[in-house]
């Protein structure tokens, strides 16, 4: 009888369902309370009511380094209305550490908070498999957008697309988000267990 | 022209061997042979500028390509990088010439150890060619130049923009480079044919169609050669998807030779065109040569998704192809909203699934005194009713199946009400549980003789009301469903999940094909004669048998009473209690009755409802908030949790592994699960010694949380355990619903592999390897 209920139950397994997803275009985002690099923690749910920007980042990154040259995220984040708008930066680095990250952020001379997801743990909820890979959560904590930062990878179109910009602005203005996911590109995020 | 080719790859380390490498092109003009990604001082990429001709006639073909010679680690990407990375890319300006599309051999597939970020692309080295055209009217020379952006990974990664230019001299005849032609034949050979002439062939059938927008698929791909010719083996990485718009990474297992699984995701703004399986498939092993084919196939339509709020439909980012814009002039096709998209289980396969399941009630503790009761009934029955036995096994099976199809009524309707509702909701319903308990009281007290209801063969032989004991059968029958729902068997739980997710159609079928399974093995004894001579025969042993499946009765009694006690509360359970003592005083004098004549029986009747409905009244209030308190301990392992998605998540953030218990009081074989191997000493050692956060998602009453999460992975009810392991959040698995020591401890092992505490002590444990679920 065990030998018949073990190989029933193997067969229920088989037959068992999908495995819980990334964060996906349209569905609630995973939820997270991560500490800055100053050590205050932040969570998903205290930003409710406003749209957030997650930014994920590793400042070693050639494509994250030319961004920050460029001032691309500063930029973007500047054309938004601060009072509805709220960027995270989260690197989920394996070797990274708060201190690189407040480094990092007074060379760079930005403002957003550097969340510190070592474990990876955030990273992999989210499914951020690139640095940078962005993130777009509306007011009511659902993701509206996934991708990449903008359509230019090689940095070499003089006129580009920022797909966060477009899709804030779309959100902002009630409108419907034109492109909700793109592939994003640049280097991979890198996880612990890649160390 | 003459150039040596350099049959090394560019060693690792210092200037001197770099210089080495370098003098090895020294045939190579220095303009075709640059040099980037560098590396603390050390460059990882050596790009050179390679023609299959030393001299090319006007009008004639030739060949052009970038050879990339990479450090060792160190690796360039296909045309879809995967995950991350960047396609290399090469621009050519070659005025007097036509250069063709760039020809990619078949790609390599990198993943990082725990299998999170899949790329693919070229390590060592490779050959990015294409056939160029000298124009009819070329003069002197030809003027090449390539532009080479490409993104070189190790683990980190750095961008290398290379010119390389040389020329070619025009002149009377083509003339072969003999250096350079194996080169660009061993790179020609590698590069993957178009199916149409590779002689095979593939065709996609997928199980669900159409493709719903956001909604994973899986469906089955078949190789054929056209020959007739046995398929060669495969390698690990025999398939590299090209990149899909608005499909998400597409993976192929071999269930068969020449059968794949197949297995990927819509995405949310998936374009309605029909999108195609594009990739590459190698053939063949290192041992018996490769052999790589282009698959290019049609999946099926697309439909939206249940639409978003406000998420209007976007185009996806990247610009179509010249296919997906002829796709887009074909009128996609409209079809109905799919439902049954949501699952990957075919109906065929959950009618079988329902079946065995149904079959598998039979031995559940909450069935079997009933059906040891009709067992019971049966032997009587074939003695004195012989040729009464088929239609008594019908009514049988005709209550379960009319029950079964109810109880489908009933889920329809609450769905449609918009509640979420799972199998045994019913059991949520303190009502309900007291109304069975009392049947179970009553059924228990006429076993004991203390009334009769045309059950007891004894005392009404010979004046058996045929249709009356046809009501009996199917009230048997409706009584073992009623029973039978809490125990949700082995796969059971997936058919149910199944038909709660589909159709109305689906639902009354599946649940037909439960009712079916349930009254099997009666049937069976009834349908095979020499089975039923083998019962017993009738004689006193029957009434001591009658009155010991009473007992059995009052068993499950209690532990529908305990039930009660999840619900509502102590309180709660003394009122059903006192109800039930009510129920036995009511048949009590009822059975009293039965000796009595005339008007004094009609009085003993009439106090014996009185008291019924009376207790009923007083009793039956049951309050919700009595059991307001979550349980936590209603597992026996200590350190458990109430379950939230946000204590989960916390734990994962922690780097603890997750176990998740599903269950609810009324549900057997949680409850066994918990007594018989969550509670015990291993595997609480287990837990401690991987410090495995142990949650209880408490189901007993409604819980839409819970709901949601149960049928996120298919099911309509519990038990359902889930493992998570940090390392990887996103794909828990899913343990089989009769749990064991060594299933729990090890899945918990492996769950913590990758764990901080593990890692700490350099133990070389097997992070990686977690290969997509079938």
């Amino acid at each position: 009888m065990k030998q018949v209920f073990t190989a029933v139950a193997l067969g229920s397994l088989f037959a068992g369902a999908p495995a819980f997803a990334d964060a996906e275009v349209g569905k609630p985002a995973p939820a997270f309370t991560l500490k800055d690099e100053a050590g205050k923690e932040h969570s998903l749910s205290q930003y409710k009511g406003k749209v957030v920007v997650l930014e994920w980042t590793n400042p070693e990154c050639p494509f994250v380094k030319r961004h920050y040259e460029a001032d691309t995220m500063a930029n973007t984040l500047k054309g938004f209305d601060a009072k509805k708008v709220v960027w995270l930066a989260v690197d989920s680095t394996a070797h990274n550490t708060p201190e690189k990250s407040a480094a990092w952020k007074k060379d760079e001379g930005f403002t957003y908070p550097v969340l510190q997801d070592a474990s990876g743990a955030t990273g992999k909820a989210y499914g951020a498999k690139t640095t940078p890979h962005m993130y777009v959560i509306d007011e009511q904590g659902v993701v509206r957008y996934a991708g990449a930062i903008d359509d230019d990878p090689r940095g070499k179109n003089e006129k580009k697309v920022n797909h966060v910009k477009t899709t804030v602005d779309a959100l902002l203005g009630g409108k419907p988000v034109p492109a909700s996911t793109t592939t994003p590109y640049g280097c991979s995020v890198k996880y612990k267990s890649a160390s | 022209m003459k150039h040596t080719v350099s049959k090394r790859l560019v060693p690792v380390g210092g200037l001197c061997l770099w210089l080495l490498a370098t003098v090895a092109h020294a045939a190579l003009p220095p303009s075709a042979v640059a040099t980037s990604a560098p590396d603390e001082g050390d460059p990882r990429v050596e790009a050179s500028l390679l023609v299959d001709a030393t001299q090319v006639k006007p009008g004639d073909t030739f060949r052009v390509g970038v050879r990339f010679r990479l450090d060792p680690g160190w690796h360039i990407y296909w045309k879809n990088p995967g995950d991350s990375g960047l396609e290399t890319e090469i621009d050519w300006d070659t005025p007097g010439s036509t250069v063709g599309p760039l020809q990619w051999p078949f790609p390599s597939t990198f993943r990082t150890p725990d299998g999170f970020i899949v790329t693919h692309g070229y390590e060592g080295e490779v050959l990015l060619f294409a056939n160029a055209t000298a124009s009819a009217q070329a003069q002197g020379s030809l003027q090449l130049s390539a532009a080479v952006n490409a993104l070189v990974c190790e683990v980190h990664c750095i961008p290398a923009d290379m010119m390389l230019t040389r020329t070619i001299p025009v002149g009377p005849q083509t003339l072969p480079d003999a250096e350079a032609m194996p080169t660009f034949d061993a790179a020609r050979a590698r590069v993957p044919r178009p199916m149409a002439d590779s002689g095979y062939d593939v065709k996609v059938e997928l199980a669900t169609k159409p493709l719903t927008a956001g909604q994973p698929f899986t469906g089955t791909l078949t190789l054929t050669s056209t020959k007739g010719a046995p398929l060669p083996p495969l390698e690990k990485d025999f398939f590299v998807p090209a990149r899909i718009p608005g499909v998400d990474v597409v993976h192929l297992k071999e269930t068969a030779p020449g059968r794949f699984a197949l297995e990927g995701k819509a995405e949310p703004d998936v374009p309605q065109a029909e999108p195609r399986l594009e990739g590459v498939l190698r053939l063949g092993t290192a041992a018996t040569g490769y052999h790589a084919l282009e698959v290019d196939a049609p999946l099926a339509p697309v439909v939206a998704a249940a639409a978003v709020p406000g998420a209007a439909p976007a185009a996806v980012a990247k610009p179509p192809s010249i296919k997906d814009s002829l796709a887009a002039v074909k009128p996609a096709a409209v079809v109905p909203a799919a439902a049954p998209a949501e699952s990957s289980l075919g109906l065929g396969m959950a009618l079988v699934f329902a079946f065995l399941g149904g079959a598998l009630l039979n031995l559940m503790p909450c069935v079997f005194p009933v059906l040891a009761l009709k067992a019971y009934g049966f032997t009587r029955m074939v003695r004195q009713e012989q040729g009464r036995v088929g239609a008594h096994a019908a009514a049988y099976a005709g209550g379960i199946v009319g029950s079964m199809l109810l109880l489908a009524g009933a889920v329809l309707a609450v769905r449609a009400g918009g509640a979420g509702v799972g199998w045994g909701f019913q059991f949520q319903e303190p009502l309900f549980v007291a109304a069975v308990s009392a049947v179970l009281v009553a059924f228990a007290l006429n076993l004991f003789g203390v009334f009769n209801v045309g059950l007891d063969g004894t005392s009404l032989a010979g004046k058996v009301d045929q249709s009356h004991g046809l009501m009996h059968s199917a009230g048997e029958g409706v009584l073992a469903v009623v029973l039978a729902t809490p125990c949700s068997a082995p796969l059971l739980g997936t058919a149910v999940g199944f038909a709660f997710a589909a159709g109305p159609i689906t639902v009354l079928a599946v649940f037909t094909a439960l009712g079916l399974g349930l009254a099997l093995p009666f049937c069976v004894l009834v349908l095979v004669p020499g089975l039923a001579k083998r019962l017993p025969k009738p004689g006193a042993w029957m009434e001591r048998f009658k009155q010991v499946l009473g007992f059995a009765l009052l068993g499950t009694t209690v532990w529908l009473v305990w039930v009660m006690g999840g619900l509502a509360g102590v309180d709660g359970m003394a009122r059903l209690l006192a109800f039930l003592v009510a129920v036995g005083l009511g048949t009590w004098v009822y059975g009293q009755s039965q000796t009595q004549e005339g008007g004094r029986r009609w009085a003993s009747l009439g106090v014996a409802v009185v008291v019924l409905v009376g207790a009923g009244v007083a009793t039956l209030r049951f309050d919700d908030a009595a059991a307001a308190t979550p349980r936590a301990t209603s597992s026996t392992v200590a350190q458990a949790q109430p379950w939230s998605d946000e204590a989960v998540s916390a734990a994962l953030a922690a780097g603890q592994p997750v176990f998740v218990d599903f269950t609810a009081d009324w549900c057997l074989t949680c409850k066994f699960n918990e007594r018989t191997v969550l509670s015990r000493e291993e595997v609480r050692a287990a837990f401690t010694e991987h410090q495995v956060a142990f949650f209880v998602a408490d189901w007993t009453r409604r819980d839409a949380r819970i709901t949601a999460r149960l049928a996120e992975h298919g099911r309509a009810g519990v038990p359902m355990y889930l493992v998570l392991d940090p390392a990887a959040p996103d794909a828990p698995e899913v343990l089989p619903e009769l749990l064991t020591v060594d299933s729990v401890v090890d899945a918990v092992k492996r769950a913590s592999a990758c764990s901080p505490s593990n890692r700490a002590d350099g133990s070389k444990v097997l992070c990686a390897a977690r290969l997509p679920k079938p």
